[in-house]
């Protein structure tokens, strides 16, 4: 056992220097006296040096993909490469105005509108958006999309359900629900879509069939073709939710197989990195029947020059302000330039690789429930631990004293005790090697020390039942409970 | 790899793919070396000209500010950048932590209790609002500003379609700029109003002094106030006057403009409402020794675990943004954040004063207090003819208010100017110049 993440014992933010107070902020001219703060914000005065330090070492108590695998199940956590940080910190990416004249900004223009012709090819259909934030914004803006085609129609008062297996990500049926949707879950047999089922609950009530392929399981669906009629028998839409699009690039793609919409996220697929948490990129990508409807300005090419083209009478209008997340365009169009077509089939042939391979040899030790033939990604059900008095959870907390990366766990939710391990294409046989080497230390490992993990981690296991009965969520929190605590 | 699973070839990995699905060529290209990838890539974004290329005086939600290069330092820490979602509490403390940090600033700025870490932006933090305040209160009418910028409008609109909610306009005084307290009033009275927002400043740059009488107005609707971060630094926390929700845009803490993305949606709300917000929130509590530690908390609001009855869809939010918001902060200081909103607002004035007197357009055009942006009416000529005079001169004058699209109708001639950094007095003159030379016999906005 050798690793060890930094502990340090860093105070807060605000108790690296004494507050001052007493003092305000003077008048700005013509503003009215009640208008004005009375004291100055509640904030410590740092030094630089201060604050470098304070999240130097808070950095130092964080795990990335640069730090170890990063196994978490459609999630794609791939490495982000350097030369995407490079770009998208260039002088002439980032102080860009969106609200610059388009003559000043034809770069910026060019530079979207090329992602957008890669990303059509990709996809397989005809127009792309990047102004989606992230992918549940993708969804959002899909659904809506959906919406005024069928308001369109005269059909929106009767199609009022959006259907999606039971192995769907929790963003389909949130996002289906704030698109004022009613959701019907399809049970799913094997892993996979019931086709029987699907076409017993599609209907003219049906607006919209949400799929993501390869499936959360880690299967490809391969009925997508009679799915894919079976909604359209109906009259309805289906949406490619781009999750898990990595297993597939170059080999089928959502307009091949048959969908009308799709959102992908450059933060997996292409490589943009994640942030702990954000920024991402949203791809809205729709074929002919609902592109009319995508959200203004299009960016459109006109001879040599690039136009935000406003003139789109069905569109739904903005889902954001300006055009997307420039900055992770950038960075996606860095890592399909660097792959063009080979490299892009290989992505998908070497994340599926990998995948398989590890599945194999993790088989060994939980059951598989479903086929072995899987894509980007794999389930593992927990549930022999139960018999050691153990949950998944107890072992996703161990991996982590191996230096690598914990699981997705708890879903899908149709497997019990889910473990869904992805690890793209980027990690090397050895490093899986390693992880299934970690992977069977952790699960061999005494009940007790599994009980107790993580141990060398910069904290020990975090009760979130406390974190929830009791919360305590900011500066201000901790500042009433040490009061209260005050005798 | 191949052998050990008993496979002869990568092809044999898709047999589940049907052979009608399946693809031929994409039509790509091939792939580049990394020094070939620089290149084409610079020799694209050379096809711009830089904010700092002009005398740049653009604003609104996005912001072009100074940002010390100690915040890019810290976000190129890859522990940060290259991590996902703190899923996993115990190896994320250092995201964890600096969230926590980050949800405790805009506490404090807004003086509100709860603050989340983190929405897309500030359009769809307002719509996240929307839906919230509808949570809270019935009916089927959200009340903004008309001098909300249409961007704004248009995506609260488009968070509003789902449940078949109205987003209408609060019209304002022709004078002022000023909220219309008395239609406010009526309309509230009338019933079915679930919300109303209020911009600080305003969509127009000015500081509403009626906004500070919303909520008593309002009564027990739901009262959300979109603030500029900086201007909280000197003005008083919307908390103080009764805002039940405070969302607003924080680009302009510690991220450059870069053409519109990644911005920063903020959102805060009071305790009894916290299980109705939207997103990530990161909570303090103890590890099993007893020491302090940190993890996302209250999830059974969300997506993951509540699907359909999430109280938002969203999942990945701007994480980084949020750290490079309360790192620029922590470098700058609250007593430097109100230096810095009292320099661009003595410059704004300037501007305003200096091209008062020009005949062809109206500086300010409303009667109000304004920190560090204002709009100017152009009398002669079009809005867009005018910014095209002014770059001609180097000088990025600020930009149209005008909603583009063609269903939007006419509109009137009106430019949000915005002092930044780099403006000093001789820039200011320069615009001056400019301007008037647009309206000169030579000159002529078309």
């Amino acid at each position: 056992m050798t690793y060890r993440q930094a502990r340090w014992e860093e105070p807060d933010i605000w108790d690296l220097a004494p507050l001052r107070t007493g003092d305000a902020p003077g008048t700005i001219s013509g503003v009215p006296e009640r208008f004005r703060r009375k004291e100055f914000v509640r904030w410590p005065e740092l030094s630089e040096q201060e604050v470098m330090r304070h999240y130097t070492r808070l950095s130092q108590m964080n795990f990335g993909v640069d730090s170890g695998s990063y196994p978490l199940g459609s999630c794609t956590m791939k490495y982000n490469p350097k030369v995407s940080e490079l770009l998208a910190r260039r002088k002439h990416a980032v102080e860009l105005h969106p609200y610059q004249p388009e003559s000043t900004v034809q770069g910026a223009l060019e530079l979207i509108w090329r992602l957008e012709q890669v990303l059509t090819k990709v996809t397989g259909m005809p127009e792309v958006s990047l102004q989606p934030a992230a992918g549940a914004h993708g969804e959002y803006a899909s659904l809506l999309m959906v919406r005024a085609y069928f308001r369109d129609r005269g059909e929106d008062g009767k199609r009022t359900e959006v259907l999606l297996p039971d192995t769907a990500h929790g963003t389909n049926p949130a996002s289906a629900a704030m698109a004022g949707y009613t959701t019907r879950e399809i049970p799913s047999k094997e892993g996979c879509v019931n086709l029987a089922a699907l076409k017993e609950a599609a209907s003219e009530k049906t607006a919209c069939f949400m799929l993501t392929n390869p499936n959360t399981a880690g299967l490809f669906e391969s009925e997508i073709l009679e799915i894919a009629k079976s909604v359209h028998d109906v009259g309805g839409m289906l949406y490619y939710d781009g999750a898990n699009l990595n297993a597939i690039l170059g080999i089928t793609n959502p307009g091949r197989m048959g969908f009308d919409v799709a959102h992908l996220n450059l933060h997996k697929t292409f490589a943009t990195p994640h942030g702990g948490g954000g920024p991402g990129a949203g791809v809205l990508a729709a074929g002919a029947t609902l592109a009319p409807y995508l959200p203004v300005p299009r960016i459109v090419k006109q001879g040599r020059k690039f136009h935000l083209e406003y003139d789109r009478p069905k569109s739904i209008g903005k889902i954001k302000t300006a055009y997307g997340n420039f900055g992770l365009d950038l960075r996606a169009y860095a890592f399909a330039l660097t792959h063009g077509e080979e490299g892009l089939k290989h992505v998908a042939r070497r994340s599926v690789l990998n995948s398989n391979y590890v599945a194999s040899r993790l088989g060994k030790f939980l059951p598989r429930p479903f086929r072995p033939l899987v894509k980007h990604e794999f389930v593992l059900a927990g549930t022999p631990l139960k018999e050691r008095g153990l949950r998944t959870l107890d072992l996703a907390k161990r991996l982590l004293d191996e230096g690598v990366h914990a699981p997705t766990i708890y879903f899908p939710s149709l497997v019990d005790e889910a473990l869904m391990v992805e690890l793209p294409e980027t990690e090397s046989k050895r490093e899986l090697d390693h992880y299934i080497a970690a992977f069977e230390r952790a699960i061999n490992d005494s009940t007790e020390n599994l009980h107790a993990a993580p141990h060398f981690t910069s904290v020990r296991r975090v009760d979130e039942v406390r974190a929830a009965r009791e919360p305590t969520l900011s500066w201000k929190d901790l500042r009433a409970g040490a009061k209260a605590e005050t005798p | 790899m191949l052998s050990a699973l008993g496979l002869s070839s990568t092809e044999e990995l898709f047999a589940d793919v049907p052979k009608k699905a399946r693809l031929g060529r994409l039509g790509i290209g091939p792939g580049h070396e990394e020094f070939e990838v620089v290149e084409t890539i610079d020799r694209i974004l050379e096809r711009n000209r830089t904010l700092t290329h002009f005398a740049c005086f653009l604003g609104g939600r996005v912001t072009p500010r100074y940002v010390p290069a100690a915040v890019d330092a810290i976000l190129s820490r890859s522990e940060f950048y290259t991590a996902y979602t703190p899923y996993e509490s115990e190896t994320s403390q250092g995201i964890l932590r600096s969230l926590f940090e980050f949800q405790s600033l805009w506490v404090e700025m807004t003086g509100l209790d709860v603050a989340n870490a983190s929405l897309y932006d500030g359009a769809t933090a307002a719509g996240e609002a929307l839906l919230f305040c509808r949570r809270l209160h019935e009916g089927h009418r959200f009340l903004v500003p008309a001098s909300l910028p249409w961007e704004e409008k248009s995506v609260l609109k488009n968070y509003a379609t789902g449940p078949n909610l109205l987003v209408e306009e609060i019209p304002y005084d022709p004078r002022t700029g000023c909220l219309d307290l008395e239609f406010v009033r009526r309309e509230v009275a009338t019933g079915n109003v679930f919300g109303v927002l209020a911009d600080v400043p305003n969509g127009f740059g000015h500081v509403d002094e009626g906004v500070l009488d919303l909520k008593s107005t309002i009564g027990d609707v739901p009262f959300v106030v979109s603030a500029d971060p900086l201007s909280l630094s000197t003005l008083a926390p919307p908390g103080s006057y009764g805002a039940d929700v405070v969302v607003g845009e924080g680009q302009g803490f510690g991220a450059a403009p870069s053409f519109g993305g990644p911005l920063l949606g903020l959102f805060a709300c009071r305790r009894e409402h916290m299980r109705a917000a939207p997103g990530r929130i990161v909570g303090a509590t103890l590890d099993a020794v007893g020491q302090r530690a940190y993890t996302l908390t209250l999830t059974t609001r969300e997506q993951h675990i509540r699907r359909s009855r999430a109280t938002s869809n969203i999942c990945t939010n701007e994480g980084l943004m949020a750290l490079a918001f309360v790192v620029y902060a922590s470098v700058v200081g609250p007593r430097g954040l109100a230096q810095l909103q009292t320099a661009l607002a003595e410059k704004a004035h300037a501007l305003a004063s200096a091209l008062g007197g020009i005949d062809g357009l109206r500086a300010p055009r409303f009667e109000s207090p304004f920190l560090g942006e204002f709009t100017v009416e152009i009398t002669k000529g079009t809005a867009r003819g005018f910014l095209d005079h002014l770059e001609q001169h180097r000088i990025l004058g600020g930009h149209p208010l005008a909603d583009p699209r063609p269903s939007a109708g006419s509109q009137p001639e009106r430019v949000l100017v915005a002092a930044t950094d780099w403006i000093g007095a001789p820039e200011i003159q320069k615009y001056a110049h400019a301007a008037r030379s647009a309206f000169g016999p030579s000159g002529g906005a078309p």
